[in-house]
């Protein structure tokens, strides 16, 4: 209780401290760096995953890090005398693909340059060789920290002036209609939700190769284990079904909707809805939903468009099934012929972790 | 070391190596024990260090944490089940647990967006839709209104999942670990919900979190109306980030996708949303093509915890303890039955310890083992009727490819050394 009080007074107390200008400041780094997690790894244990680890990053020479499959551009880079510091970093960060052009790098690359600067530092405290220098940088900037995370703060909702509403309780304040507007964001199959707005397959090639391609595949087909968007038609009887947007997914409102609200993956609600638009048009060229490049998706011919299987979903009737249905005793003696045999043991295909074995078993997600 | 034991640990995860060598050096201990008995036990005849030197103050661990002697119980992931660790999962080391409640820090995870870190002054929760009054929540407002305090289960509508085609994982840590249960403390969702007055056009809920991937789920309103809690403590304290800090919504009985963590949104309609998690994930393909959609509800099922290929029997025959664990989205558990001869004879277990409607069950078997090999399962019935299909049954309904809502009963093939293995029996 009084956490919040004095949060509160101390929120409404900064709002006249100057906010000092500070250094490059490795907590905020820590922040910025959770959009480059998605793909690449640091600290202890890192592994190189759809980007390579970036421990001991400052020195190394661009493209080299063993069993790693980098982009001939990157691995070229590299040689042509291209190794990560500071510099390199910084001119990287801000716009991957122009520093190496034909980087597989999907990236788009950070605008703030505070937050390259802060990412660098971030970085460098995986460094053997620099994190010495992060330390006392971080001292100087600890005080500058703390005023900006109270200056962040908004004024607590306990000390807005409380609306009458009906309930018993009297708990809680009226939404106000920014608000609401700013969380509800849902989008229903009957297209209740859908911004105004449109996107074509064309834009949506060019926002998918720079957004989505790194994981998804440049034709939907998915990199490593990450979902499979596009294919897999007439394959839902199969020992394995593909499941994707074109082959399994009963509405397309949910695409728009889960592209708003959760993708790209590490960078959630930065795409404009008519960017969502181009990309879901874009989805439905690579499932041959459409089949028009110049197709434009929009908020008024959305509903119009239905996915080849919607009509193959059932409501939940596993009551019926016959070993649920027969609720009589079950059976205690002599149920089965003796004796009974093993028809199939884990270590066939043991995939349990820290097996030596390959591991082969089948996803879950 | 018997060839059967050696082939065993070639293919077994590495803290079932640790824990069989520790039980094999124990065994030989015993063994050459034998001389020395006549003076006896060491740790008995000798003073040992902790009964002469002082041990830590009470300050030394102001949160305290497991014995070191425990630090092989921890939850374990398996890392080519999903594309990447932020958007994935890990497992409740239920070999190693007893009782009802899980610790918290071992309660199995599953994020799509990785673990959000919330300040609580910053958390807000808004009900919007159709509603009288769109209403917006401080955590000091949630924590005004009356609380209640309830053990449910949760467990993962994709636990077990990855044995529908067959015996798979080695340890009832990865084939039913997603499941956890503890004591809830909350509010329930429907004096939430009536602050803000539903309207009568009112059918469905959409529950939202505040996560990189703002989870969501559709929730039809006689369960959001009836049982449901938005938790804030879980055993007592405050949630766990990884388990929604600060608040989660409790769905008793209902699959845990539907558990929106990080919790912000609630939003009233007269249809469900036909969000990502309830089409193209947590939607049950059968055999035929079809899928069933809404399969919320957790059914019956059981798993024998110890023996288990992660603990193995190292003791030799005589008195023996099978113990594990029961539940049902339906309620409370009204027996277990226990075989040792894979499904032909069932003798009924002990069910100890409370039973709680949609909250785990202990269960255990006390007998004398004469050393043979074993084919240990366990059956659940719950208070519904419902019993504990087999796998078999399962995928004769089903096919092989439902991924969700695997509760089958399962084999442990216990070896005269006491090894255990996940088999399938005919």
């Amino acid at each position: 209780m009084l956490k919040f009080l004095k949060s509160g007074l101390l929120a409404t107390a900064v709002l006249i401290v100057p906010v000092a200008a500070h250094a490059a400041d490795v907590a905020d780094g820590e922040k910025v760096f959770r959009k480059c997690a998605a793909c690449h790894s640091v600290g202890e244990g890192a592994k190189s995953r759809v980007g390579p680890h970036l421990n001991d990053l400052f020195g190394r020479q661009a493209g080299t890090i063993d069993g790693f499959k980098y982009s001939a551009a990157m691995v070229a880079a590299g040689e042509s005398g291209i190794s990560w510091d500071e510099q390199t970093l910084t001119q990287y960060l801000v716009k991957p693909r122009d520093f190496v052009k034909g980087s597989r790098m999907a990236f788009a690359g950070l605008r703030k340059s505070a937050d390259v600067a802060n990412v660098i530092e971030y970085l460098k405290t995986f460094d053997e060789k620099m994190a010495s220098s992060v330390g006392s940088a971080e001292a100087e900037t600890q005080e500058a920290e703390v005023e900006t995370a109270m200056a962040d703060k908004p004024a607590l909702a306990a000390d807005m002036p409380l609306p009458e509403h009906d309930g018993a309780f009297k708990l809680g304040r009226a939404a106000t209609e920014d608000e609401v507007a700013a969380w509800d964001m849902d989008i229903r199959p009957d297209g209740v939700g859908l911004p105004v707005g449109s996107g074509t397959v064309a834009d949506g090639e060019v926002l998918y190769t720079d957004n989505c391609a790194v994981c998804h595949g440049d034709f939907g087909e998915a990199v490593g284990r990450w979902p499979v968007l596009a294919g897999g038609q007439d394959t839902l009887t199969d020992d394995r079904p593909e499941k994707t947007i074109g082959s399994y997914w009963p509405y397309l409102s949910t695409v728009y909707d889960y592209v708003r609200r959760a993708m790209p993956f590490g960078n959630a609600r930065s795409l404009s809805d008519d960017d969502v638009y181009a990309i879901t048009a874009y989805l439905l060229y690579l499932n041959d939903i459409v089949e028009d490049e110049e197709f434009e998706l929009s908020n008024e011919n959305f509903t119009d468009i239905h996915l080849p299987n919607e009509e193959n979903f059932i409501p939940d009737d596993r009551e019926q099934e016959a070993h649920y249905a027969d609720k009589s005793e079950p059976c205690m003696t002599d149920c089965k012929p003796d004796p009974v045999e093993i028809t199939m043991r884990a270590r066939v295909l043991d995939v349990t972790p820290d097996s030596e074995e390959e591991n082969t078993g089948g996803a879950i997600d | 070391m018997s060839e059967k034991t050696k082939e065993t640990l070639d293919g077994a995860a590495a803290s079932r190596r640790r824990f069989l060598q520790a039980g094999i050096a124990g065994g030989a201990a015993l063994a050459t024990a034998g001389a020395a008995r006549a003076a006896g036990d060491p740790v008995i005849t000798e003073v040992q260090d902790w009964n002469r030197y002082l041990g830590d103050g009470v300050d030394a661990a102001p949160y305290g944490m497991p014995s070191e002697f425990e630090s092989h119980v921890v939850r374990r992931d398996v890392p080519w089940l999903t594309a990447d660790p932020v958007s994935s999962i890990n497992f409740t080391p239920l070999h190693e647990l007893d009782g009802i409640i899980t610790p918290n820090g071992l309660c199995f995870e599953r994020h799509h967006g990785g673990t959000a870190i919330i300040d609580p002054a910053d958390h807000r929760l808004m009900i919007n839709g159709l509603v009288d009054t769109p209403l917006v929540f401080t955590m000091q407002d949630l924590m005004r209104f009356p609380r209640e305090n309830r053990v449910y289960f949760l467990e993962c509508a994709a636990n077990s999942g990855m044995e529908w085609r067959g015996a798979q994982l080695n340890g009832c840590q990865f084939t039913h670990g997603m499941v956890h249960c503890v004591v809830y403390t909350g509010v329930p969702l429907k004096y939430l919900l009536e602050e803000a007055g539903v309207k009568t056009s009112g059918k469905w809920v959409l529950a939202e979190g505040a996560d990189a991937a703002a989870m969501t789920r559709s929730i039809p309103i006689e369960k959001a109306l009836d049982d449901c809690l938005v938790a804030f403590k879980m055993n007592g304290e405050a949630l766990r980030a990884e388990q929604g800090y600060p608040v989660r919504l409790v769905v008793p009985g209902w699959e845990g996708n539907m558990w929106v963590k990080w919790l912000r949104r609630l939003e009233v309609g007269d249809e469900p949303w036909a969000q990502r998690e309830e089409t193209s994930k947590y939607t049950d393909l059968l055999a035929n093509g079809k899928a069933r959609r809404h399969t919320w509800l957790m059914d019956v099922k059981s798993v024998i915890t110890t023996p288990s290929p992660q603990a193995p029997i190292t003791h030799g025959r005589g008195q023996t303890v099978i113990s594990g664990l029961a539940w049902s989205g339906n309620g409370r558990i009204k027996r277990v039955d226990v075989s040792l001869d894979g499904g032909r004879n069932w003798h009924e277990a002990r069910v100890d310890g409370p039973s709680l409607s949609k909250a785990l069950h202990r269960f255990y078997y006390d007998f004398q083992w004469d050393g043979s090999d074993m084919l240990i399962q366990s059956r659940a019935m719950d208070e519904a009727g419902f019993i504990q299909p087999t796998k078999n049954e399962l995928r004769a309904a089903r096919g092989e490819n439902s991924i969700y809502h695997n509760n089958g009963i399962q084999t442990w093939h216990v070896k005269a050394d006491g090894a255990v293995e996940n088999v399938e029996v005919s």
